[in-house]
């Protein structure tokens, strides 16, 4: 596939947009990507809509990486590799529009909750991004007012700094929401006890480990 | 409490031997193959160090009969009872806890493994069984679960830890919901080799080079990619925890000094990759432990490990590298969700050439879709593949529907499963309708392993000596008389229906009935 648009967020994290390939995609989903010829890829998920006209994949730069610092050299025009779908950390939008989603996500891990938002744009929903710095906000406008919730967690002057997990401690979860948990394990396995601590069903809890 | 995890003696009618465990499918074999449990080794270990009284009980691997395994267990008295199955013995099992529960009916006896934590309605139905796990963290739940048991009387009543199914009385069956999906590996203990009695499964492993041999405390449970429609470790109420390099470096540095083990082989889905697997490798170059002659075995994926990462691998004492190749077709892979490409299969075995890897492809046939050419174009590339010497060894399975993963969905809503009594799910025969005779995978299989015969793969294995590398050597005089007997069994075992009958020429597919 080929490289549309390369949009740069941070010092290590940066968007690619490629052609979309001819294949039936639900959001949440995940692709393979790599470097043509590499013989070796990596799985990202989808940060787009679901039908859109391309993919977008949000990646974070891994220090010491093979595949991420590779991709992160890319030019617009470049091929990349793109194999997939894969993957069942999917969304069915029941009918009952009232019905509350709550994503909690931890740095590039919210690319597949951006995939659901963008997908169904009616959903009522409330992102919990857990992120160190201020600038980990990713199109943070794309989610509708007051429905994107930063968790900054380094110490700067003057601003609030607190966990994803303290968060969700202070303001208690609704039990009959249904919660994805996105990301690092350590956030998933603590946020899943706190959650479980609040009543939210077993049932109603999705998870996705990213790393 | 007094606590049995038990894995009875299973013998066919042909005199071979079970072997369940959450580590592969089950496969009767006469020439014995004993491979330990990870995670209910973990899961006796945690429940040992919490105070338990717990009684590794492997038939299996304590060559006990069935009449002994069973006079032992029943006099021993156990409290609980934890029992770990799969398709093709779901109705063994079953038997098995009626009959333990007639003499023992105060015993609760526990049903893990990935068949009935996927069909717990079904295990409560058909047997005495008070508790279905459905959860794969064995260890995780069962830390929790003993101790609410000893201490709440009224706990059929009362328990609400999450992912199990509860006999309350009689036919009346409670859920307590979804399982926590990602358990903190780095909890759970690494394996008590004492208590597991580790040696008695150390030396009867067709993939050792180099006994004693052992697996290692997996640092990854489940699989990282976890979506191949085949496999067990797949589903969207999986995913996947990692244990920290430095603790697995620990256990394989005690596995080596204190044990003196010669293969420790890492059965998790898929091992690291990437940094990880870099600092793994680094770790035991670091720590001297590739110089103990001891050789390290893994399982990856096509496309997960980078030429620099398998080089420092090689140098770190790494040997044996299990890769699900599956089919050489893209439909076939698409099918599967392999989630690989074809076109990097070569690159990849080349870097395992040439660092001296010894890679171990694993192939199925018999898929309800597999045309002849599918199938000839995968006999083809395999034995290209062997013959070249860029794999080492292989294992050739009829794809068995199981555990009622996404193929097996597939299969019973396709309407091509042939049977559904679980009896027939043992991977000694085909059981769905396909579109060429059955025979025909039979005599591919034939094909592919006779390979190991052939002349050119022979003289392939004697040039590798000339690198002077001790594995080849040990390879060629050590492993071959082992591996050509196994050969010889795994033909036995996946062609004895070749030539009967074709059963999908008059059966009707349970699935469409």
């Amino acid at each position: 596939m080929k490289v549309l648009k390369i949009e740069k967020l941070t010092e290590s994290t940066f968007c690619i947009r490629t052609e979309r390939p001819d294949v039936a995609i639900r959001a949440g989903q995940l692709f393979n990507v790599g470097i043509p010829g590499a013989g070796i890829n990596r799985e990202y998920s989808m940060y787009s809509a679901a039908d859109a006209p391309y993919i977008d994949f949000l990646i974070k730069e891994v220090q010491d990486g093979f595949v991420s610092p590779a991709l992160n050299r890319l030019q617009v025009g470049n091929l990349v590799e793109v194999d997939g779908p894969y993957g069942e950390f999917c969304l069915n939008p029941p009918d009952n529009s009232d019905q509350h989603y709550l994503f909690l996500a931890t740095g590039t891990g919210i690319a597949p909750f951006h995939s659901f938002v963008e997908t169904f744009p009616d959903l009522n929903y409330t992102v919990l991004h857990g992120i160190r710095d201020p600038d980990e906000q990713y199109h943070e406008k794309d989610y509708a007012q007051g429905r994107y919730i930063p968790c900054i967690s380094r110490n700067i002057e003057g601003q609030p700094s607190f966990r994803l997990t303290e968060y969700l401690i202070k303001y208690p979860v609704n039990p009959s929401s249904i919660v994805y948990l996105c990301g690092n394990r350590n956030m998933i396995v603590d946020a899943f006890e706190t959650l479980r601590e609040q009543g939210v069903h077993g049932n109603n809890l999705f998870t996705e480990v990213f790393f | 409490m007094k606590i049995a995890i038990s894995y009875p003696p299973i013998v066919n009618e042909h005199g071979q031997k079970a072997m369940v465990s959450q580590n592969r499918n089950v496969q009767f074999f006469k020439t014995p193959t004993y491979l330990l449990p990870v995670t209910h080794s973990q899961a006796a270990t945690v429940l040992k160090q919490m105070g338990h009284d717990v009684y590794w009980d492997d038939g299996n691997a304590q060559l006990k009969n069935y009449t002994q395994w069973f006079d032992d267990l029943v006099a021993w008295k156990p409290e609980i009872v934890v029992f770990e199955s799969t398709t093709p013995v779901m109705k063994f099992y079953w038997r098995t806890v009626n009959q333990l529960k007639e003499l023992l009916p105060d015993t609760i006896v526990i049903m893990t493994g990935y068949h009935s934590m996927r069909m717990p309605e079904e295990t409560m139905e058909q047997s005495a069984t008070d508790i279905v796990l459905r959860s794969n963290h064995v260890d995780f739940v069962m830390a929790r679960l003993a101790p609410y048991i000893m201490d709440n009387p009224d706990w059929r009543l009362t328990c609400s830890l999450e992912g199990l199914s509860i006999r309350i009385t009689g036919n009346e069956v409670r859920s307590t919901g979804n399982f926590r999906q990602v358990e903190p590996l780095d909890n759970s203990p690494l394996v008590d080799r004492d208590l597991v009695q580790w040696e008695k499964y150390a030396y009867e492993n067709g993939n050792y080079l180099q006994t004693p041999g052992t697996y290692a405390s997996s640092v990854i449970r489940d699989c990282m990619f976890g979506k191949c429609t085949f496999c067990r470790y797949n589903g969207p109420d999986l995913t996947f925890s990692v244990m920290t390099v430095k603790r697995s470096l620990d256990e394989y540095e005690t596995l080596i000094n204190k044990y003196g083990v010669k293969e420790i082989f890492d059965d998790s889905g898929v091992w690291y990759r990437g940094k990880e697997a870099r600092e793994f490798a680094q770790g035991i170059i670091d720590r001297g432990l590739h110089k103990k002659n001891c050789y390290f075995g893994i399982n990856t994926r096509f496309e997960y490990l980078d030429e620099e990462t398998i080089k420092l691998m090689a140098k770190a004492n790494f040997r044996f590298v299990l890769i699900g190749y599956e089919a050489a077709d893209d439909e076939t892979l698409q099918r599967l969700n392999k989630g690989y490409q074809l076109q990097h299969v070569e690159t990849c075995l080349t870097w395992m050439k040439k660092y001296g890897l010894h890679p171990h492809l694993t192939i199925m046939v018999g898929y309800y879709w597999q045309t002849q050419k599918q199938l000839d174009t995968t006999v083809s590339e395999v034995k290209r593949l062997m013959l070249s010497g860029l794999a080492r060894t292989l294992q050739v399975t009829l794809c068995t529907p199981l555990d009622y993963t996404p193929y097996h969905k597939e299969c019973i809503r396709e309407g091509v499963l042939l049977t559904d009594d679980y009896d027939d799910f043992d991977m000694s025969k085909l059981i769905v309708k396909t579109p060429i005779p059955h025979d025909r995978y039979y005599q591919a299989v034939r094909e592919m392993y006779s390979v190991a015969f052939h002349p050119l793969f022979i003289l392939r294995q004697l040039r590798f000596m000339l690198a002077f590398r001790k594995r080849d050597w040990q390879f060629l005089f050590t492993y071959g008389f082992r591996a050509i007997r196994r050969v010889r069994q795994h033909i036995f075992n996946l062609t004895r229906h070749e030539g009967k009958p074709d059963t999908q020429d008059s059966t009707e597919p349970v699935s469409a009935k």
